[in-house]
């Protein structure tokens, strides 16, 4: 049987189901968030490190112009490595039907029998390559999904400058584009680029490569130093135009499944950070509430021998029930919500498979932290009731001390109604309860702040990268660097405005210990396309000598404005040159460096080369200009604006938004309960007071003006302090998404501010008139009678 | 009829608390109030003494001390063995819990609970209780058993209080002004209830009442006045409730 404290409890509780339901929804809502951010990250991490596994995803890559494959052996003999994979990688031209634009793509060799050592495939769909058939192809998935691409169809690949059609052998995914773009780009378009796998002998003849490779892959044995391979390899390929090799911390795609890590990592502790502490502190409202009201039962369990333990334990359990209702009830949001936001991770991620895991260690920690926060919200509460001497807890609290109200005693208060002089002296005569109602919110607009910051920061990636920072249409990449004549060629395609030469130089970076391998940016000292931009959007005119990075870069490499940073090309003459990092650029996406164009050509000790160009375009004549396009020789890419945005509208930002109405959804759901919460408790500690308003002759709408007078003072002085709240937590929160890949700058808006303040204004008035017809209900001879 | 008859003689029972220049100061200071000024006592095992004396007199003082509930400033008091004034928290609570039986003028039930429950939740913790339901029977409650206290009479929720006070078969049972908010007729029955509780288990009783004509049903009444004992009386035979008039 029951024992009889606990049916007390049960009994309690249900009096009181509104806002213990409320508290349970909040707890339960911070839990949603972390026990869905944790089990993405388990299902991602582990999904990756068992494809990596399966598939045998390799340690070290490295890029090089040509070397023969006898060279292999010589790697192999390098101390630590336990799988060497050559092969060949070249860039192509396509030609999509249907599709108006040029698109490019990354050509791979297998091997001719058998499978390869490192980064094996997986077949999604069709056939493995058939030995010895000739002109098949097997196409990326991200790329054939993009264009509707099925095993049989046909698509024309530019291999050296000669067009071919191949047959859609099979589609496949492969482990070292679980993330599939453009190299450089920071934005993928899977429409317009794509991986493409060809048997070693065809694509070897067809750029005279037979018998050499371009590419390496390493696999390390158990406990080899990187570092040491690196160190080893490297002056091994330089001869063959060895461009540095790297390991997985500077693989693309690697590196993009990290951040997303990142930034669910973040969320996972930044969220229910914040609203497991609205949750404490509504549970430490609801019981100090309970407390004061049970302030003589307490002392009658006292008096008949509970112990100060019994007492204690008692009150905590229903901090614990509230804490067992919101787990359960997390657990079961964040199962779904996870399952749901796994299906977006699809749009930008290929795995073989990407199922929702659940993290089971979640739900134990779950239960750990919402428990402690109620213990923390509680606890001083329980402890004060435990330690009342029974015999002072017999008497009734002792009358309150009225007096004129602050207000009043300025002189106007002959202008002031009745209502709201009782108002302004019950808010004067109970400080701490008019401040709980001020913090929860407070609480409660603040809380709304974050999600929105989200939404408008997204929105400003989306107008900063695109109209402030590239207001080219179009950019236009060579296969192998050409000289100005390009650019001249380039001037007379139709429906062009505007040309601007470009030059990427790809290079390795170092400051100190750091290192990051990328391409260097040439482009005119201030361009009027490609736009370098400093912090507070002006312009940076790029200095003829000194390089100018994005500032996480900068951050990455632990380098600051005067530094001299070291750089070593990995193309051209291969030189190594010291320089000054003059500028910081305030970019949003991807980490870059940039040069004036000549000052780069200067330092490579090359004259004038380009190798690509952007384009603004005549609208009109962009179906002309895309279709000259197509005929100019040696394109290696095109990249159109609109389509880039369009995508990163489809994929990131879509992505980002999805999670931003969830937490919305949360956000509204915790402002409500924040609101109800306080309106509730308000009207029961003051029942007994507003009853004896109603006996002596206050009329309904009286007593009513005065509960939403107090409401409404109290909202007016939350209000901006929630503001102040929320841009604080978006503060920290949003500065966190802080990742190579991407970074989110501080947004606020008016509207965000405004529709804050609008669901609390909403939230406020429902639950005073919920409020205000409990009040009709109000028991007069009950409110009267002798406390029970 | 004199219902002490089947008790021994007053004098002959053994002695349960001792107090000896019992003292108890609230606040200090300006504000410094005398609640308890020496107050020397002996209470005795199945005796009922009624505690007469002016508002602020300090009688709720005492009883307080009696019970537990408080820790005097000064002076000694005990409970057979115990020192009351030395306990430790833990003391207090365990004698409570086994030994005293508290009636308040306000009932003081948990209103979650219904009458048996109210009086179960007693029962769970103590010693030797008998069933709630056989408490409630001796107040005359049989009926009501599974009301909560919003739905019952001012007396029968008293009338529950004094079950949960008895159902741990107490030694000592004290009574604040257990009448206070009940007319003459329930003011009886409950009067009544008391002092078959006091007659049938031999529970030391003490009521405090500002009704003097109560004091005619106590074996002794105890005058208390400015914190102190002013004087003590005697009565030769203990009248029955309900041949009171008030
Ligand atoms: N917690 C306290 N703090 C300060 N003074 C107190 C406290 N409790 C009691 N007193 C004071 O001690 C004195 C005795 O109080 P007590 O409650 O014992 O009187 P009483 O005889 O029971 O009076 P009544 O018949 O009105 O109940 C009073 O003057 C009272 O104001
Ligand atoms: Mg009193």
């Amino acid at each position: 049987m029951l024992p009889h404290l606990d049916r007390k409890l049960w009994r309690d509780l249900g009096h009181m189901k509104g806002q213990a339901v409320a508290v349970a929804l909040v707890m339960a809502c911070g839990l949603t968030m972390l026990i869905m951010a944790r089990s993405l990250i388990y299902s991602l991490e582990s999904t990756r490190d068992e494809y990596y596994r399966a598939h045998r995803f390799a340690e070290v890559f490295a890029y090089l112009k040509r070397a023969p494959l006898s060279l292999v052996e010589r790697v192999r003999a390098i101390p630590g490595i336990s799988a060497a994979q050559p092969g060949i990688s070249v860039q192509v031209t396509l030609d999509i039907p249907g599709l108006d634009e040029p698109a490019s793509g990354n050509v791979r060799s297998l091997p001719d029998f058998g499978e390869p050592e490192l980064n094996r495939l997986f077949l999604r769909r069709g056939q493995w390559l058939q030995p010895g058939k000739r002109r098949e192809v097997l196409v990326s998935e991200a790329f054939a999904d993009a264009n509707k691409l099925q095993p049989g169809h046909q698509i024309a690949l530019l291999l050296n400058g000669r067009r071919q059609d191949f047959r859609v052998a099979g589609i496949v995914l492969s482990p070292e584009f679980i993330f599939e773009s453009r190299p450089g780009a920071a934005l993928p378009d899977n429409r317009t680029y794509g991986v493409f796998w060809m048997p070693y002998e065809e694509l070897a003849y067809a750029f005279d490569l037979y018998g050499a490779f371009n590419s390496l892959t390493l696999k390390l044995e158990p406990g080899a130093s990187e570092r040491a391979v690196i160190a080893a390899l490297d002056p091994l390929l330089e001869p063959f135009g060895g461009r540095g090799a790297f390991g997985r911390a500077d693989h693309p795609s690697h590196i993009r499944v990290l951040d997303e890590i990142g930034v669910l990592r973040t969320l996972s502790i930044a969220f229910p950070i914040v609203f497991l502490s609205v949750a404490a502190f509504m549970t430490n409202a609801v019981l100090s509430r309970l407390l004061n009201l049970q302030r003589e039962q307490i002392a009658i369990l006292k008096a008949f021998g509970f112990g100060n333990r019994q007492i204690v334990l008692h009150y905590l359990k229903f901090a614990f029930v509230m804490v067992a209702g919101g787990t359960v009830l997390g657990s079961i949001g964040g199962y779904f919500q996870g399952q749901q936001l796994v299906k977006m991770y699809h749009l930008f991620f290929r795995f073989p498979e990407l199922a929702f895991r659940l993290d089971r260690s979640a739900f134990v920690v779950a239960l750990f932290v919402s428990a402690f926060a109620a213990v923390v919200g509680v606890f001083g509460a329980v402890r004060r009731a435990a330690k009342l001497p029974p015999a002072d807890a017999m008497r009734p609290e002792p009358p309150a001390n009225y007096r004129p109200a602050l207000l009043e005693r300025t002189g106007i208060s002959h202008l002031l109604s009745h209502s709201f002089r009782i108002a302004v002296r019950n808010l004067e005569r109970r400080p701490v309860q008019a401040f709980f109602t001020v913090a929860g919110l407070a609480l409660a607009t603040g809380i709304m702040i974050v999600p929105n910051c989200f939404r408008d920061s997204v929105t400003h990636v989306l107008g900063f990268q695109w109209d402030v920072v590239q207001r080219q249409d179009i950019t236009v990449g060579l296969i192998e660097p050409g000289n100005r004549r390009a650019q001249h060629a380039f001037a007379h395609l139709p429906g062009v405005l505007a040309v601007e030469p470009l030059r990427s130089a790809f290079a390795r970076i170092s400051f100190q210990h750091r290192h990051r391998q990328i391409g260097i940016q040439g482009q005119p000292r201030a361009a009027q396309h490609s736009r370098v931009v400093a912090k507070g959007n002006t312009q940076i005119a790029l200095p003829s000598d000194g390089i100018v990075v994005s500032s996480k870069l900068a951050e990455v490499l632990g380098a600051k404005i005067g530094d001299e940073l070291h750089v070593e090309f990995l193309e051209g003459k291969r030189l190594v040159r010291d320089v000054t990092l003059l500028g910081l650029a305030e970019d949003l996406a991807g980490i870059s460096a940039y040069m004036e164009l000549d000052g780069l050509n200067r330092l490579m000790g090359e004259g004038d080369v380009v190798t690509g160009a952007s384009f603004t375009i005549d609208a009109a004549h962009k179906a002309d200009f895309l279709r000259a396009l197509k005929t100019v020789p040696r394109i290696g890419w095109v990249a159109i604006k609109e389509s880039l945005r369009e995508n990163f509208a489809k994929t990131t930002a879509a992505s980002i938004n999805l999670i931003q109405m969830i937490y919305l959804v949360f956000a509204t759901v915790v402002a409500f309960g924040v609101v109800y919460n306080n309106a509730r408790i308000s009207l029961a500690e003051r029942s007994r007071e507003l009853a004896t308003l109603r006996v002596i002759g206050f009329s309904q709408g009286e007593v009513g003006a005065v509960l939403v007078t107090e409401l409404v003072l109290l909202a007016l002085c939350a209000v901006p302090l929630g503001l102040l709240l929320g841009t604080g937590f978006a503060t920290a929160i949003v500065t966190q998404v802080n990742t190579e890949t991407v970074r989110l700058p501080l947004v606020f808006t008016t509207h965000n501010f405004a529709f804050a303040v609008m669901v609390v204004t909403i939230a406020s008035t429902l639950s005073g008139l919920l409020v205000l017809r409990r009040l009709n209900q109000l028991n007069l001879v009950g409110a009267l009678r002798a406390p029970e | 009829m004199n219902s002490s008859s089947d008790n021994p003689p007053a004098t002959a029972r053994s002695q349960v608390f001792r107090a000896r220049g019992l003292t108890k100061v609230y606040g200090s200071g300006d504000a410094e109030v005398r609640a308890l000024a020496g107050v020397d006592l002996d209470l005795r095992a199945g005796e009922l003494v009624v505690l007469l004396g002016p508002s602020g007199s300090g009688k709720t003082t005492l009883l307080n001390m009696l019970g537990g509930l408080d820790v005097p400033t000064d002076g000694e008091l005990a409970y057979r063995d115990l020192d009351l004034t030395h306990a430790t928290d833990p003391q207090l609570t365990r004698y409570r819990r086994d030994s005293v039986g508290f009636i308040f003028q306000f009932y003081n039930l948990i209103p979650s609970l219904t009458a048996r429950e109210n009086v179960g939740l007693i029962t769970e913790i103590a010693r030797d209780p008998m069933a709630p339901e056989a408490a409630l029977e001796m107040v005359g409650l049989s009926p009501r058993l599974d009301h909560f206290p919003a739905q019952l009479s001012g007396g029968e929720q008293q009338r529950v209080a004094i079950a949960r006070a008895i159902a741990k078969r107490p030694e000592v049972l004290l009574c604040d002004e257990p009448t206070g908010a009940l007319d003459v007729r329930t003011g009886i029955v409950v009067l009544e209830a008391i002092e078959r509780v006091n007659r049938e288990l031999g529970t030391l009783t003490v009521i405090i009442t500002h009704n003097a004509v109560m004091a005619d049903m106590a074996d002794r009444v105890i005058h208390f006045s400015d914190g102190r004992v002013h004087h003590i009386h005697e009565n030769a035979s203990r009248a029955r409730p309900d041949s009171l008039k008030w």
